[in-house]
Parts: structure tokens; sequence; C-alpha cells
């Protein structure tokens, strides 16, 4: 089977992998140890694969591994790399935004990029921003609790 | 997902010699988020994608030309014709469509041109384009075209472009005062595939509507112009008993499919609800 060689930066660190054309991002993840990003509905629907390309939200699941050679490509894992939990994390913890936390990495992800964007948004906004996202433990009202504490600090 | 071939072509005259006329398991990829949905279903097991990627830059520019028409390159994601500021002036209905089309993860990737070249009858943006006049053009090996959008849809995922054939870009004429609208129904949740999707556009002049376009998807095995509503809008102050009179001519000439979004009968009743919705919201501005 044809594999490409990609050489891209991973949460900071310039790597390089061979890998099939039919691998997608998630997969790709997995090869480096990384598994904060979950394939779980696998069509784009629930966010639980959200993972940053070149800044840009992307769901893993749907993303060829290949389309990242050159790219910039950030994971969950690189929000607290200095041992300290972002603003976000740190908010999510506080206001309890989780349950089982399968679908937590997701939701970070995209309230950050949300909040890149839009420093101060409503309910409304977080909840169109927010609403590719799925926690089936129903941690909703707090999630918003918790982006708007984020946008606080 | 079953192994196949990723060339990565890096000009346009280079990305049609590696398409097959006969071949349909070797087809182009630009974002690749409805695509992969049908391998992972395997209803589409590709030999060979062509991915776009690397002619993007030629291809996504956002524009005004000089007679005031936008130019969108095929290759610009969903999310940059959204946050497009010569699209949320001039083309308003538009960038309210993005807001609920999938989520900003796919609108980061999913490309214009891929998502009117793919024929599923449930997108959004074939709609809207279609009832502001869209025109695509199109480049195959014997060389350029201009299509109106209308005439890309032939039945359920089927489109007059032949397999050698990549779009290249979409202009759309300014509104010169016609009004718009797109509504659309889902019947889970707000980000789903609709029901229905209804699109109007048309002037008014003296209290009266003329030039109607009204466009209906998602109920429907294709993009379909309503000839019979636009027909009763034509000339009618916007009236209940007008808007009525439309709404009834769409519900009898519509012929609608029973999917997992909702039955053939469901879905012609929020036609008929829908279509005077959306000239209202046309007439009154509001978003939605």
């Amino acid at each position: 089977m044809s594999t490409r060689l990609i050489n891209f930066t991973l949460n900071g660190e310039p790597v390089s992998t061979a890998i099939e054309p039919h691998r997608n991002l998630v997969e790709l993840l997995q090869r480096f140890d990384l598994f904060g990003a979950r394939e779980s509905c696998g069509q784009g629907l629930c966010g639980c694969c959200t993972v940053l390309v070149d800044g840009k939200a992307v769901s893993g699941c749907l993303y060829f591994a290949v389309w990242v050679d050159g790219k910039d490509v950030t994971t969950i894992e690189a929000l607290d790399a200095d041992g300290q939990l972002s603003p976000l994390q740190q908010a999510f913890v506080d206001t309890a935004a989780f349950q089982c936390g399968y679908c937590t990495p997701g939701f970070i992800l995209m309230a950050q990029q949300l909040l890149e964007e839009n420093p101060n948004p409503s309910d409304d906004d977080i909840r169109h921003y927010l609403s590719g996202n799925l926690c089936r433990c129903g941690t909703y009202p707090e999630v918003i609790e918790a982006v708007k504490a984020a946008a606080k600090r | 997902m079953i192994p196949f071939e990723m060339v990565e072509p890096t000009s346009l005259k280079e990305a049609l010699s590696l398409l097959d006329p006969q071949e349909p398991t070797i087809r182009p990829v630009a974002g690749g988020t409805a695509l992969m949905l049908m391998m992972k279903a395997g209803v589409f097991t590709p030999t060979r994608l062509v991915c776009l990627h690397r002619i993007e830059p030629d291809f996504s520019r956002i524009a005004l030309t000089d007679n005031g028409e936008l130019r969108i390159g095929a290759m610009a994601t969903l999310r940059e014709l959204e946050l497009d500021s010569n699209v949320r002036s001039r083309l308003p209905v538009l960038a309210r469509a993005m807001r609920t089309l999938s989520s900003v993860r796919v609108r980061n990737v999913a490309r214009v041109g891929g998502a009117l070249a793919h024929g599923d009858p449930h997108m959004d943006l074939p709609p809207v384009l279609s009832a502001l006049g869209a025109r695509l053009s199109i480049t195959g090996p014997n060389g350029s075209r201009e299509l109106p959008l209308e005439k890309l849809y032939v039945g359920y995922y089927e489109t007059v472009l032949e397999k050698t054939d990549l779009i290249t870009a979409v202009t759309v004429p300014p509104l010169n005062g016609r009004k718009a609208a797109y509504m659309k129904v889902t019947s889970r949740t707000a980000d789903d595939w609709p029901s229905l999707g209804v699109a109007v556009t048309f002037a008014v002049a003296d209290g009266r509507i003329s030039d109607p376009i009204v466009v209906v998807s998602a109920a429907t095995e294709k993009v379909t112009r309503m000839s019979a509503a636009e027909k009763a809008l034509q000339g009618a102050a916007p009236d209940d008993a007008a808007l009525q009179r439309a709404a009834d001519a769409a519900a009898d000439e519509v012929e609608t499919l029973s999917d997992a979004h909702g039955s053939a009968p469901y879905k012609r009743e929020l036609l008929r609800v829908y279509l005077r919705r959306a000239v209202r919201q046309a007439l009154d501005g509001s978003g939605h």
C-alpha cells in the first residue's frame, strides 16, 4: 500500500511520518499517542474530533491526514503543555462543564476559537458557535457558563 | 476506508488531465466533507482522488467585479463566504444561510465549488444562489463556459457536469433592490440536514411583486424552480390571499420525496407554510 511522507508542526514541534491517503486526521494523531481528539459520530456532527489546523477548527474525522502536510496542527494536549490548565480548561473545571468528559476536548477547542473571534460572546453566540458539538451527558448550561467565565478572565 | 490514490496537481490544466471521462471511481475533491461521508457510507469507493488544494490560491478569491457582481472562487470555504464583507453587506441572505449550515468546523473546510457540484438536494447554497441568479464558470478539456446555476441539477445527486469538468467560480449579480430570503426547516436539530429549503427573490414595484424566483430544495429530488408559484406571485400585492394562492400553487406543483427528514405529504405542507413565511421575511428584511 502506498504511503506519503508528510511534514507538519504538531503542537509546536516539527514532525514527519509516512501515511496512507485514506487515513483521516484522528488516525494520524493516534500514531503520535495523542488521543484527545476522538472519532465518535464519524460524520462531523458531534465535534469530539475537533483539531485546529493552521488555527482553524476542523473535524478530524472528515479531514484527510495527508492534508496537514506543511501545516500547523494543534490538539487539546497543547493547551496545558506548560503544566498549567488554559483559562478555558480551568473554567470548564470550575463550572463542572462536563460529566464523562468525552466531548470536552472538542468543546474547549471550539470555544477557544469562538473567544479568539468574539471575546465577549452572548449566550446566543455561544449556542450557535457550539451547535455542532454534542454532549450526551447534557452539560450544555454549564458549558455556556464556562465559556462566559473564561471570556471574563 | 478502502485505500486509494490521492494526487495533488499544481495547476488547473494538470488537474483536468488527471480526471477521466469514463471512470466513475476517479473524482475531484475540494473540502471533502461531503465526499468522505459517501466514502464512509460505502456508496463511493474511489480509486483516485484529485485533490484541488494546491491550486486553491488561484481559485479562492471572493471579489466584486467592475459591474458590481460578486465573483466567488470555487475553492473559497463556506466560512470565508460567510465572513466576507461584500457578502454581508450586499447579499446578507447568503451570509445568513451559512449560519445554520452544518457547523463552523465543516464550514471551515467545505468549499463553495464542492457544495454546488455535489448535487445533494439537501444542501443550502444551491437554492440560495439559484434564486439569486448565480452563474457558474466551468472549465473542461475543451475550454471554459458559463452555466446558470439553476440549469446544473438534473436529478438526485445528478448534474450536467462531465467527469472532466471543474467549477472554477460562481458569479452572483447584485440584488439591485430585489428582496431575498431563504428559509430552511429541520425536523431535528437546528444544524441538521433540512426537510425543506425554500429561497425566494423578487422585485417590488408600486406595492406589487414582480419577477419572482422561487426555488425549493431538500423536499425534492433536485433543486427546483416553482413556476406556478412564481406565476401566482407575479404582479400580486403581497397580501394574505395572494400568498395563500402562491403557497397552494407551490404545494400543487411540487413533487416531494419521503426520506429520514420527513414524509412527502409532510414536506408538501411545510412548503405551503414556509413559502408564505419566506416571502414575508424577504419583504420585512427580518433575519432568521
